[in-house]
């Protein structure tokens, strides 16, 4: 009797998802929350999806970007965590949804939402002066390797973000011990960054490489490496991290998580659009002119994703002493 | 030389086309509104305008957006003056003397002179955006850590010299507002400080919404008593919207004085007009030989100020134009519509887009102009909201201070925050503590931390480094000779 009251259960379970994952569609307006202010990273990745979405018509509800800033994200992400179940709610993310709570600033985790998709990456670089006399990747190390006090390193806005993970991770990978590094934080990021190290009151720094792009390609500064896996066409003559001899890859990449507990057939429906959606003009337009690279994996995928990287993270962030 | 003015003949090509001056115009009257309001400031207004910008050519974009930015300088001073409510940080000082005038029935000179005033710094600052770019932009490179905390402290310590009455109460201001600014989460190690579990406070306290607080909301509390006042000026007095001969020859030299120093505090990274503004208040009233005027309605009080902001808002131009690099909140919105737009500002962007870079510093010409011809008549209107009896214009000013705080962060936690630092600013005015090294002090604080502790690791923890760093050492003289004067004088008067 009760084999049978499991079997049914799990039948109509079945059905109904079933039927779910054929009908699911928006019903309402579909929000896309910015959990910042706009101008930055995640809120021009939600103007993007929204103009690719509207213009190449994936979807037949209008699509509306909502800011909502502060916390590091954790204020935008509440506010999506209040609309349980509802498959129009949609949230930009990153790495900060793992970082966050490994630094302790929040309680929030992927675990709490549904992942959908990861969507673009930027790549993150390392950069000295011009006429600084490290020429790769391994002269810088090897020059930290002999003395860490020599070497600022400038980083923003805080510690524990992706950049400063990134130098941290080469280090550890080229044997220096990473908690010996003399790091110098920029609340005000790339906008302070830069000029400190125009300026030479830094020494080096590992920052998002459209940030130092347009002052490499001037000659102004030199970027040693970048965190890529293979060579990127717009950057000639400067390497991977791993070509140079340190394997280390590390994507700076933004995705969208859903509200939490969507159904399966949401889920179907996010994969479906999403899959499309980044194979369009619109969209490859877009990020190409953003300089971002394309870096899509599907719910599944990127929920594995998130599952290995929080492990890495909580590693590292545990070495350097910082983990909460 | 001669290739300066052919560039900027190619920027006037840019600018003067129907659609471009039909923006400039769209933009610097949205600006001037958003400015108005508490709250939304140039940044807000500048982000506002990406989805529209999405369809056009990166240089109508672009001017655009400065049109805004540019408006907004021009309006956010209207708030202060009139209900002292300053509608963006850079707008605290032009409530310092010019809410005073409104109370002695100037509000019509006292709104002239700050369209005036905008419009001179402005004019100013663009001359030194077009012929001193290059230089500045390379000498704001000198300034590290160690150069940036002394700049601060000079700051700091000038702004308690502004103080009335002891020394002592401007340091009890200062040390309340550093306190303040210490709360939320700290960049350098991730830990948590001083926020006692409330998860609101994790990003610090917004110094704007203080701001609200202790300006518009405490004006509410302190104006509860007279109530039923009406304020009887004669309204032909009232609706004059222009200044005497003698207003102008006293808010002349301020003016001339203040552009320079905007135009510089705005290309340094990380600076804005609220620093400008302060320093050039507390230049000129250091300067000034009638200093026991200022902060009572002196008329160069609000000169000096409203012209530094407007050569500031030039200078934080210098960076984005020259480097790429945004150089306040505002520039890094427009850098991120720009990237939209595909055009990446960098080192090159003279030489790959004139177009672009010379047709918005021919733009912001145009821009300054058509903005004095909108905000001179626009001061008409505004003075006759002084004929609106008290109890009408405190639930006002409440309903627009309450929304203003809503929009800064969406949060309704900020309401506690505004309520109880509007309590605080009533119990400080009561006992003679001054105001402004408080909101200052909350302002920098969280930055000249920051400095002071980069400095300490770039030099393995010894103080040299300041006085070791040539400008750094410079600005640590300047600090203490500010100080030393102003005991001097003060004992002087004593005496």
């Amino acid at each position: 009797m009760k084999k049978t009251l499991a079997i049914v259960l799990m039948l109509s379970i079945l059905a109904v998802s079933f039927v779910g994952a054929q009908t699911w569609k928006p019903t309402k307006t579909i929000e896309l929350v910015a959990p910042a202010n706009p101008g930055g990273g995640w809120d021009m990745l939600c103007r993007v999806v929204q103009k690719t979405l509207v213009d190449e018509k994936l979807v037949e509800k209008n699509v509306i970007v909502v800011n909502k800033p502060g916390g590091g994200g954790a204020v935008g992400w509440t506010y999506l965590k209040g609309k349980k179940g509802q498959g129009e709610f949609l949230a930009a993310t990153s790495t900060l949804i793992m970082l966050n709570n490994l630094l302790g600033s929040s309680e929030l985790t992927f675990k709490d939402f549904t992942p959908l998709a990861a969507l673009q990456t930027e790549w993150i670089s390392v950069a000295v002066q011009a006429d600084a006399p490290y020429k790769n990747i391994k002269d810088l190390m090897e020059a930290i390797k002999a003395n860490p006090a020599a070497i600022p390193i400038g980083v923003g806005p805080t510690l524990g973000n992706n950049d400063h993970l990134l130098i941290l991770r080469l280090a550890k990978a080229y044997g220096i011990d990473p908690s010996k590094l003399k790091f110098i934080v920029y609340p005000g990021a790339g906008g302070e960054i830069v000029p400190a190290l125009l300026g030479g009151h830094i020494k080096a720094t590992t920052i998002g490489l459209g940030e130092v792009l347009e002052q490499h390609k001037a000659g102004k500064l030199r970027v040693l490496g970048v965190s890529s896996d293979a060579p990127l066409s717009f950057l000639p003559g400067v390497q991977t991290f791993k070509a140079q001899g340190i394997d280390v890859v590390f994507p700076h990449w933004r995705g969208i998580i859903g509200a939490p507990e969507m159904t399966p057939a949401m889920v179907k429906y996010w994969d479906d659009v999403f899959t499309k959606m980044v194979q369009t003009k619109t969209w490859k337009e877009q990020i190409e002119k953003l300089g971002w690279t394309g870096f899509y994996q599907n719910s599944a995928a990127h929920t594995a994703f998130l599952t290995e990287q929080t492990g890495i993270f909580n590693d590292l962030l545990t070495t350097v002493g910082l983990k909460k | 030389m001669q290739e300066i003015f052919a560039n900027l003949g190619l920027g006037f090509q840019t600018a003067f086309t129907f659609t471009n001056i039909l923006w400039v115009f769209i933009g610097g009257t949205l600006g001037t509104i958003i400015g108005m309001l508490p709250g939304l400031g140039p940044a807000t207004g500048v982000a506002i305008l990406i989805p529209i910008t999405f369809g056009m050519n990166p240089a109508t974009a672009l001017i655009t957006m400065c049109a805004v930015y540019y408006g907004a300088m021009f309006g956010g001073s209207r708030a202060s003056i009139m209900i002292n409510t300053p509608g963006d940080a850079s707008a605290i000082v032009s409530c310092f003397d010019g809410y005073p005038m409104t109370k002695q029935g100037r509000a019509g000179a006292a709104l002239a002179i700050s369209a005036l005033a905008s419009f001179i710094g402005g004019m100013i600052g663009m001359f030194f955006l077009v012929f001193l770019t290059q230089p500045i932009a390379a000498a704001a490179l000198k300034f590290g850590p160690a150069e940036m905390f002394s700049l601060m402290m000079f700051a700091l310590v000038a702004t308690i010299t502004l103080a009335e009455g002891n020394l002592l109460k401007g340091a009890v201001a200062i040390a309340f507002g550093l306190m303040l600014s210490t709360v939320g989460i700290d960049a350098l190690t991730g830990i948590i400080r001083f926020t006692y579990g409330a998860e609101a406070l994790q990003d610090g306290i917004d110094f704007l919404v203080i701001i609200i607080g202790v300006y518009a909301v405490c004006e509410v509390f302190k104006n509860f008593k007279d109530i039923n006042a009406v304020y009887k000026f004669d309204s032909k007095h009232i609706g004059k919207v222009w200044i005497t001969k003698e207003d102008w020859k006293r808010s002349l030299p301020p003016m001339l004085r203040s552009s320079p120093l905007g135009f510089i505090v705005g290309v340094l990274p990380g600076m804005g007009g609220t620093i400008a503004t302060f320093m050039s208040y507390a230049m000129e009233k250091n300067l000034s030989k009638k200093p026991e005027e200022f902060g009572k309605g002196a008329i160069e009080g609000l000169a000096a100020p409203e012209a530094a902001n407007n050569a500031c808002s030039c200078g934080a131009m210098v960076p984005l134009l020259t480097l790429g690099i945004p150089g306040s909140g505002t520039t890094a919105v427009m850098l991120g519509a720009l990237m939209l737009l595909g055009v990446r500002p960098g080192p090159t962007l003279f030489t790959d887009h004139p177009e672009i870079a010379w047709g918005v510093i021919a733009s912001m010409l145009i821009g300054n102009i058509i903005l004095i011809i909108i905000n001179l008549p626009l001061a008409i209107p505004l003075v006759q909201i002084l004929k609106v009896p008290t109890r009408i214009m405190l639930p006002i000013i409440m309903g627009l201070a309450l929304i203003g705080t809503y929009f800064l962060n969406y949060s309704s936690f900020d309401f506690v925050v505004v309520m109880v630092s509007a309590v605080i600013g009533y119990l400080f005015s009561k006992l003679e503590i001054p105001l402004p090294p408080l909101v200052l002090a909350l302002i920098l604080g969280g930055t000249t931390e920051q400095a002071l502790r980069n400095s300490l690791v770039l030099s393995d923890g010894s103080l040299g480094i300041f006085v070791q760093k040539p400008i750094s050492a410079v600005f640590i003289v300047l600090a203490a000779a500010s100080l030393v004067y102003s005991l001097a004088k003060r004992k002087k008067h004593a005496a």
